[in-house]
């Protein structure tokens, strides 16, 4: 599973130049091949209870409408990685944005991609290289309150990564993740309501020197 | 009738090359040499200025305008702290610039047609788009300007505001009840009683005033911009080396942020080795030494400061304490209007 996994990032590396033709090409801009051989490797408190009421109220990261003039159609999904952002476009140069909490250095990345697989209280399965990494970890976890995967995943294309809740809605705005992209789980439920299956998804990441 | 109207053109080119030439001559050109000589930048900031220009208990300025300032100095001497502070009020700000009393006017002044044809200065290029916006309490759940029909609208008497709103609603086929206040206080205290359901003046106002709120977290600004408040920096129009200094240090603080040169990686950057990089940072071409400056006056302009990213977000963005959204401040990348030509 994972190894076709590889070979189709591998594959559509090079067909990134072209994303706005290409559907789920990913470029891992950022990324170290670590990063790419993980599935939903996320925080580890399983077991920490977040119900599916908190949202960020207050501060940037508080879910809201914002100027945003860009060329994508509105129900387009853009995400800064840099700015811990992600953005729904709406029409009239504005966008709904809600605060992130996204990939570590070196679990970063950028591309364009689609919404291929929606799931409520999905279940988590850590990979084997996350269990080396943290060997506490449980090897599977139905999901529910207490999961890191929280109330929502949104499945970005064939890659490994997703837009999912959290039970640790404290770390919206750092950069903790493995690449996947985490609201507060009151946050995701809306934004799940409001992205449908197929809908696009951009992730940029800020330039480096 | 086509002959004769190129004629007049070409006699207007003419003379239009003829004012060119003069202008070298003209210009009352030094304005480097005098700042270098005197080792210090005269720079005329607002007299106090919520997130703008702040002076504190120790005589530390700090703010937007100020850091400006502050890049214009490090592009010059490589030092952001060779900057004298001279708070001006609205009146005497332009008249401290023909007077020479100042370099640069760094004040949150509109750039206007008014103000620079009538008045012998140049704008250096927008820093910051501001123009007239609306708040209204959270609860009425508005994403959209044009959801306030049948609003009674709070607004200060005398201000442009008034009749930016009256056209606005007119504009968009809405009708509202506007009330106006003598000063802003008056008005804040108003809304903030419920006598209307909105307020409105410039943009960055309104999100000074909305921490005057007992529950600033009630109210909510909405993102549209309604009108054009273009704030410039501005410098005489008798030296044109000069105004270029000045505008360059604001187009490389807007591509620094653009190419990820951030005051924390700076002396990094002088050792990358991707092409608009190496240029920005002078190792490759030769645009300081054009500008009579040094060759790494863009990365000294970055460590006095910051980029313009990290300006906006220390004095006035999400995270400072007036917490406004970049909007039409951020990249052109990244959804927004700033735009600067390149250094190359």
């Amino acid at each position: 599973m994972r190894t076709t996994l590889q070979a189709t990032l591998a594959r559509t590396i090079f067909a990134a130049a072209a994303t706005l033709f290409a559907v789920e090409a990913v470029t891992a801009q950022a990324a170290s091949d670590r990063a790419m051989k993980e599935t939903m490797s996320i925080g580890d408190e399983p077991g920490r209870i977040s119900t599916e009421e908190v949202v960020i109220t207050d501060g940037p990261f508080a879910r809201q409408v914002v100027f945003f003039r860009s060329n994508e159609e509105p129900g387009t999904v853009v995400i800064h990685t840099s700015e811990r952002f992600l953005h729904v476009v709406m029409p009239g140069n504005r966008a709904l944005r809600y605060g992130i909490g996204v990939g570590r250095e070196g679990f970063q990345w950028s591309g364009l991609v689609k919404i291929t697989r929606k799931a409520e209280w999905p279940d988590w399965t850590p990979p084997p290289e996350m269990i080396v990494r943290q060997p506490y970890l449980p090897r599977f976890m139905a999901g529910g309150p207490g999961n890191p995967m929280g109330a929502r995943a949104l499945y970005l294309g064939s890659t490994v990564y997703r837009i999912h809740g959290t039970n640790q809605p404290e770390t919206i705005g750092q950069s903790i993740s493995s690449g996947c992209f985490r609201l507060a789980n009151g946050d995701v439920i809306d934004l799940y309501e409001r992205v449908p299956m197929g809908a696009k998804v951009v992730i940029r990441h800020g330039a480096t020197i | 009738m086509a002959l004769s109207l190129k004629m007049i053109r070409q006699a207007l080119l003419g003379g239009g090359l003829a004012c060119l030439a003069l202008l070298p001559q003209a210009a009352n050109a030094g304005t480097l040499d005098d700042v270098r000589q005197r080792g210090t930048l005269n720079c005329g900031v607002s007299q106090g200025l919520f997130g703008f220009s702040e002076r504190n208990s120790n005589g530390q300025w700090s703010g937007f305008d100020v850091d400006f300032c502050r890049a214009v100095a490090g592009a010059i001497f490589g030092d952001g702290t060779k900057v004298t502070f001279v708070p001006l009020s609205a009146s005497e700000r332009f008249d401290a610039l023909r007077e020479k009393k100042i370099d640069v006017l760094s004040r949150n002044s509109t750039w206007t047609l008014d103000r620079e044809a009538g008045l012998g200065l140049l704008f250096a290029g927008i820093n910051f788009h501001d123009g007239q916006g609306f708040l209204v309490r959270r609860d009425k759940k508005a994403v959209s300007a044009l959801e306030l029909d049948k609003s009674r609208v709070c607004v200060q008497q005398g201000t442009t505001a008034v009749a930016g709103a009256e056209d606005f609603f007119r504009t968009n086929s809405m009708t509202a009840e506007i009330k106006t206040f003598p000063d802003s206080a008056r008005t804040l205290a108003a809304f903030e009683a419920k006598e209307c359901d909105v307020m409105t003046t410039d943009s960055s106002g309104l999100h000074a005033e909305r921490l005057k709120l007992a529950k600033p977290g009630d109210a909510v600004v909405l993102p549209d911009i309604i009108s054009k408040e273009p704030l410039a920096p501005a410098v005489r129009a008798d030296d044109i080396a000069w105004y270029t200094i000045v505008r360059w240090v604001n187009f490389a603080l807007i591509n620094a942020e653009e190419l990820g040169v951030t005051a924390a990686n700076a002396d990094e950057a002088a050792r990358s080795t991707k092409p608009d990089v190496k240029r920005f940072a002078g190792t490759e071409g030769e645009f300081g030494r054009k500008l009579g400056l040094s060759p790494a006056w863009a990365l000294q302009a970055v460590k006095a400061s910051g980029n313009y990213g990290e300006i906006f977000e220390r004095n006035v963005g999400v995270n400072s304490r007036l917490g406004i959204p970049r909007g039409l401040n951020q990249l052109w990348l990244n959804g927004g209007i700033l735009y600067a030509p390149p250094v190359r």
